[in-house]
């Protein structure tokens, strides 16, 4: 079952740190805020989940797709 | 704050129309509106979804009401206590090149106020909250007035709450308004679920623009005959437009879908690209424009979106690259500045558009990598109808486009040759 990480926008600040733990699923943009690259396989799921907890201003959600 | 391009106003010319718009002398009073169309009766909700099956959302989105109201319900029937659903009506009109919300407000208000009635009965809803232009004050007054006479007709069980959204673009999103309704600032914010399941302070809210709930007012009241058997056998009934040209007062025209686009232009704009939709809309050519109908899935086909039903011809001499430009700019400044995406890449956005007007070589470029960039990436639809709105210049003004690149621009050149020359570029 593939999952997908999800950003709320308002909440993001651009500190960058999901793209330090998540490299395969987020790049950076311009600006330093997450681009979402790809879908988050099952391999990954544990460490999507970290990610979304490490975020400091907590704008990460991993749904199911 | 940027001045909207095309003004917003509650100055409009309002024509007769064959259903909302049926009958304005009778005025815009609930004792004229009873009299016209009898008492409104609360048959049920299995009568409502039944009639308003193919009655789709008039905000842009063009979403099939009937499946918010099963949304709605599905989260449990007739629920009490935090679970009672509520219903919106947005009439904030947050789209400054429309005015059709505005036109209901002043001359059919009742109709409005009908519709969220029954969809409120139906659903076991107490509370509708309706949510009115800041910027447009005789609308607004004429809705206050409007609900104030419904103080006296015999329906306690329901209570309605006015609001006065603030007039910037992004306060009229869905969510926007939910925020400002319960009592935040009417900034867009991140939606984990649906109205329909959790919306106003987490009740499933059925949320419509007002012209949606005219028209489930009006075919609860009269029925299936209430458009005469206008329309089309996908799209029947009518629909509400704006018409607008620089200089005119805006025009609100009542039209069955199917109804040819240009029918509704003067001869001298129909060989132009046209604004279809608003400034989250798209540019239409004229080539396109000539076969168009006005119609939800006519017009997607074609690439360009009825939106909330807003035609602006820039008329003979106005440069729609430049227009273009200036609406972007505009965007840019409405942008709440909460989403990061948005707040730079629409400023950036506005800059390389101004340089496709300008001639700028890398100007095409960078314009398709911030259009890739924006969209889906903020929590309301406003860098999404920001880059709809630059794609569709893409595919309807090739020609403005070469013409500019190469220091030109179509629009004057044609206007010089018919000495129409009226307006210059700002």
């Amino acid at each position: 079952m593939t999952h997908r990480i999800r950003v709320d926008w308002p909440a993001c600040e651009a500190h960058g740190l999901c793209h330090e733990l998540l490299p395969e699923v987020i790049d950076l943009d311009e600006w330093g805020y997450p681009l979402v690259i790809s879908e988050v396989d099952d391999v990954r799921l544990s460490e999507a989940r970290a990610a979304a907890r490490a975020c400091p201003r907590l704008a990460l959600r991993v749904e199911r797709t | 704050m940027s001045h909207s391009p095309v003004p917003t106003t509650d100055d409009l010319d309002i024509h007769p129309g064959p259903a909302l718009l049926a009958g304005l002398d009778d005025g815009p009073g609930l004792e004229a509106h009873r009299r016209r169309h009898g008492a409104l009766l609360d048959q049920g909700l299995d009568h409502l979804l039944r009639v308003v099956s193919d009655v789709h959302g008039r905000g842009g989105a063009a979403f099939p009401l009937a499946a918010k109201l099963e949304t709605v319900v599905a989260q449990g029937r007739g629920v009490s206590g935090r679970r009672r659903p509520v219903v919106v009506i947005n009439a904030s009109e947050g789209e400054p090149a429309s005015a059709k919300d505005t036109a209901l407000l002043l001359v059919r208000p009742q109709l409005v106020l009908d519709g969220a009635q029954v969809a409120a009965l139906a659903i076991g809803a107490r509370d509708i909250h309706v949510v009115l232009p800041g910027d447009r004050p005789r609308a607004h007054h004429a809705m206050t007035q409007a609900i104030a006479e419904r103080a006296n007709e015999p329906r306690s069980r329901l209570r309605w709450h006015a609001t006065t959204a603030e007039g910037r673009f992004v306060a009229g999103q869905s969510k926007a308004v939910l925020e400002l309704l319960s009592g935040r600032p009417g900034l867009p914010v991140t939606a984990w679920q649906p109205d329909a399941v959790a919306g106003l302070n987490g009740r499933p809210t059925l949320l419509s623009n007002a012209e949606t709930w005219a028209h489930v007012g009006l075919l609860m009241l009269r029925g299936p005959e209430a458009y005469g058997g206008l329309g089309t056998a996908e799209e029947p009934g009518t629909t509400l437009l704006t018409v607008s040209t620089p200089g005119q007062r805006p025009q609100v025209r009542e039209v069955a879908f199917g109804t040819p686009v240009r029918s509704v232009l003067h001869a001298d704009q129909a060989g132009l690209p046209v604004l279809l939709g608003g400034f989250h809309g798209t540019w239409l050519a004229p080539e396109k424009l000539r076969h168009a109908t006005v119609s939800v899935a006519g017009l997607r086909a074609v690439g360009a979106a009825l939106g909330a039903g807003v035609l602006h011809a820039p008329g003979p001499g106005r440069c729609p690259l430049e227009l273009t430009a200036t609406i972007v700019a505009h965007l840019a400044s409405q942008s709440a500045g909460r989403c990061g995406p948005c707040f730079n890449g629409l400023p950036a956005l506005a800059h390389s558009v101004r340089g496709l007007v300008d001639g700028d070589p890398v100007a095409r470029r960078r314009t398709e990598e911030l259009v890739g960039l924006v969209e889906r990436r903020g929590a309301c639809a406003h860098p999404d109808g920001t880059s709809r709105l630059v794609r569709s210049a893409f595919a309807a003004l090739p020609d403005e486009l070469a013409a500019h690149a190469a220091g030109s621009c179509v629009a004057v050149r044609r206007a010089r040759r018919t000495g129409n020359l009226r307006v210059v570029a700002s």
